[in-house]
């Protein structure tokens, strides 16, 4: 059995659009940019970044409804453009938003339409229904029009019907935006029930807490490039040694701290978050003994109101990857 | 594709009437529509002189608008629609082919337009006391299942060209009138110049729909009819081939450009 489930190699996507009065022009965006990356089976791996990097044209190539403009992708050892009809039934794929089911019929109607449309058997419908919609927990609204269900029950609702045709490989892209935390925690749990059910996911997020919780590697892509690829512990050792210093500042006293800190190498980086209230200095640093040493003399509620220092989350490795590649 | 999908028929059907069919615009569309067409015929037939109205042309012609303007909105809407919920990705994305779901919903659009149909030769026989005494049965049978199935292959055309950009999307707003013009829904197609006649003669419906009323009226001459219904079925093939051609062309376009959820 081929160990690889989702093998994309040289990926490119280039939209192109007309433009002008006549639509004479034409005007080239790269979506994604020579992507290549594998995920194992059982795996569940994250796609990272910001909005507009290139995570869902990513994923909609691989789910085949997007062609590439070039490069390969291979779901289970099938191409996704020669073999589309084959990788379809190995797939499932839930979006993000309210959009993707008719908002007209109820919970079981919907699910009953794309069961059809997945050619299962109606005797494998009947019990598959009721025990999805009980795993996503809808199993009381089951019968409630779509129109009547909350963001986060239709979120559920679209992972229930990715599951109809019981897919090896599942896409979800953001599938918590706009999800209260309690929702978000449900629908993070069911994915823990799908990874030990062996499913293998490529899970799309800009929520750093849900990909450090949820997945077994991350590649991190920004303006359609990844730029960084290993697992959550990994990407953190890359910048280890580096400790997160964060100061309250007293507003408007920012600058001497920062002029205090100037004397420090270029390995410690500062970062003046301001527009909050109080001011706050973000330092990240491989010598944090020498940072508090210089703030010593500032750690009186006239400059310093609170301080905080902490190991590297993954997010602080996203922002300075990001960061980085902004520069 | 599966040989005969009678489940997904039955499914496709049941979310094009729950989500579609089943509202009050479907109501103007396929019941009040085409009575103020009949009412207008009946008008203007009254005005001409006549004490009666012409009950192919003006009645069962209110019907066959009813139709036409069924199959026009719903077939060309459908794939708009889908893409306005999100839902055409999901669609798009299944292992079922979007021809398959496309042809479904242009039999459920013309099947749910007999109604129109059905409601206006109630009315012809009911209220206005037409005889079926002369009626070629046999000739009115062949032709309706013939202006079927040219409405099918135009709603299933119509569907594609409205998916191939947005620039196409206009153009079905200008379809309904003139065709109903070309085809002579509401009067004999001869009254028409010469010209105009030829140009209809691209439509598979208005050979469907001039053998069906010339059987209504009695017409029993086989060649006159069966001449008509080969015309009808080829011109209706060559609807199928562009709509095959288009159909890849369309698929391939809304998978190149991203345009499977762009409202």
């Amino acid at each position: 059995m081929n160990p690889i489930a989702i093998e994309a190699t040289s990926l490119n996507k280039t939209f192109k659009t007309k433009i002008g009065l006549w639509k004479t022009k034409t005007k080239s965006t790269v979506a994604v940019e020579n992507i290549s990356f594998n995920v194992e089976r059982g795996e569940l791996f994250g796609l990272l970044g910001p909005n507009g990097a290139g995570k869902t044209t990513t994923v909609k190539m691989l789910t085949t409804l997007l062609l590439p403009s070039s490069g390969t992708a291979k779901i289970l050892g099938m191409d996704v453009v020669k073999q589309t009809a084959e990788v379809r039934k190995h797939i499932g794929f839930a979006f993000s938003g309210s959009r993707g089911l008719y908002n007209r019929l109820t919970a079981i109607q919907n699910l009953k339409y794309f069961a059809e449309l997945y050619a299962l058997e109606p005797q494998v419908t009947r019990k598959r229904i009721p025990k999805l919609l009980e795993m996503v927990g809808l199993s009381s609204r089951g019968d409630d029009r779509v129109e009547t269900y909350s963001s986060g029950m239709t979120q559920r609702l679209h992972l229930a019907r990715a599951l109809l045709h019981d897919p090896e490989i599942l896409f979800l892209d953001e599938p918590t935006v706009g999800i209260d935390p309690v929702g978000s925690r449900e629908l993070r749990q069911t994915i823990k029930t799908l990874m030990s059910l062996g499913k293998t996911i490529l899970l799309t997020t800009h929520y750093m807490a849900e990909a450090e919780e949820l997945c077994q590697r991350i590649a991190i892509i920004n303006k359609g490039l990844i730029v960084a690829l290993d697992s959550p512990d990994a990407l953190k050792r890359r910048i280890s040694g580096d400790s997160v210093i964060e100061a309250c500042i007293q507003t408007g006293q920012a600058h001497i701290l920062m002029e205090r800190l100037h004397i420090l190498d270029g390995r410690t980086v500062v970062d003046l978050k301001n527009g909050a209230e109080p001011e706050k200095l973000c330092i990240r640093t491989p010598e944090p003994s020498r940072v508090l040493e210089l703030l010593s003399p500032y750690l009186n509620p006239q400059y310093i109101q609170g301080l905080e220092v902490r190991n590297q989350t993954l997010e602080d490795v996203y922002v300075t990857i990001i960061q980085a590649e902004k520069q | 594709m599966r040989a005969m999908p009678w489940r997904l028929i039955k499914q496709q059907v049941a979310v094009q009437f729950r989500t579609f069919t089943l509202d009050f615009w479907s109501l103007g569309l396929f019941v009040i529509q085409p009575a103020v067409f009949t009412a207008v015929g009946m008008l203007l037939s009254h005005a001409a002189g006549n004490a009666m109205p012409d009950l192919v042309y003006t009645v069962i012609g209110g019907g066959i608008m009813g139709m036409w303007s069924g199959i026009v909105f719903t077939s060309s809407f459908d794939i708009i629609g889908d893409r306005r919920n999100g839902v055409l990705e999901m669609i798009v994305g299944s292992p079922t082919s979007l021809t398959t779901i496309e042809a479904i919903r242009s039999l459920t659009n013309v099947l749910t337009g007999l109604f129109s149909l059905g409601l206006a030769f109630i009315a012809a026989l009911a209220i206005f006391g037409y005889s079926l005494r002369n009626v070629n049965f046999w000739g009115v049978g062949v032709s309706l299942l013939l202006l079927l199935f040219a409405m099918w292959c135009i709603g299933v055309f119509l569907a594609n060209f409205l998916a191939w950009s947005r620039v196409s999307s206009t153009f079905v707003d200008y379809l309904e009138m003139p065709v109903a013009f070309l085809c002579g829904f509401m009067y004999p197609i001869r009254v028409l110049p010469v010209w105009l006649q030829v140009l209809s003669g691209v439509l598979p419906i208005r050979w469907a729909l001039q053998a069906m009323n010339e059987s209504l009226l009695g017409n029993r001459d086989w060649s006159f009819l069966v001449t008509h219904w080969a015309v009808a079925i080829a011109i209706s093939l060559v609807f199928i081939a562009i709509t095959r051609w288009l159909q890849v062309k369309v698929q391939d376009s809304i998978r190149v450009n991203g345009e499977l959820s762009s409202i």
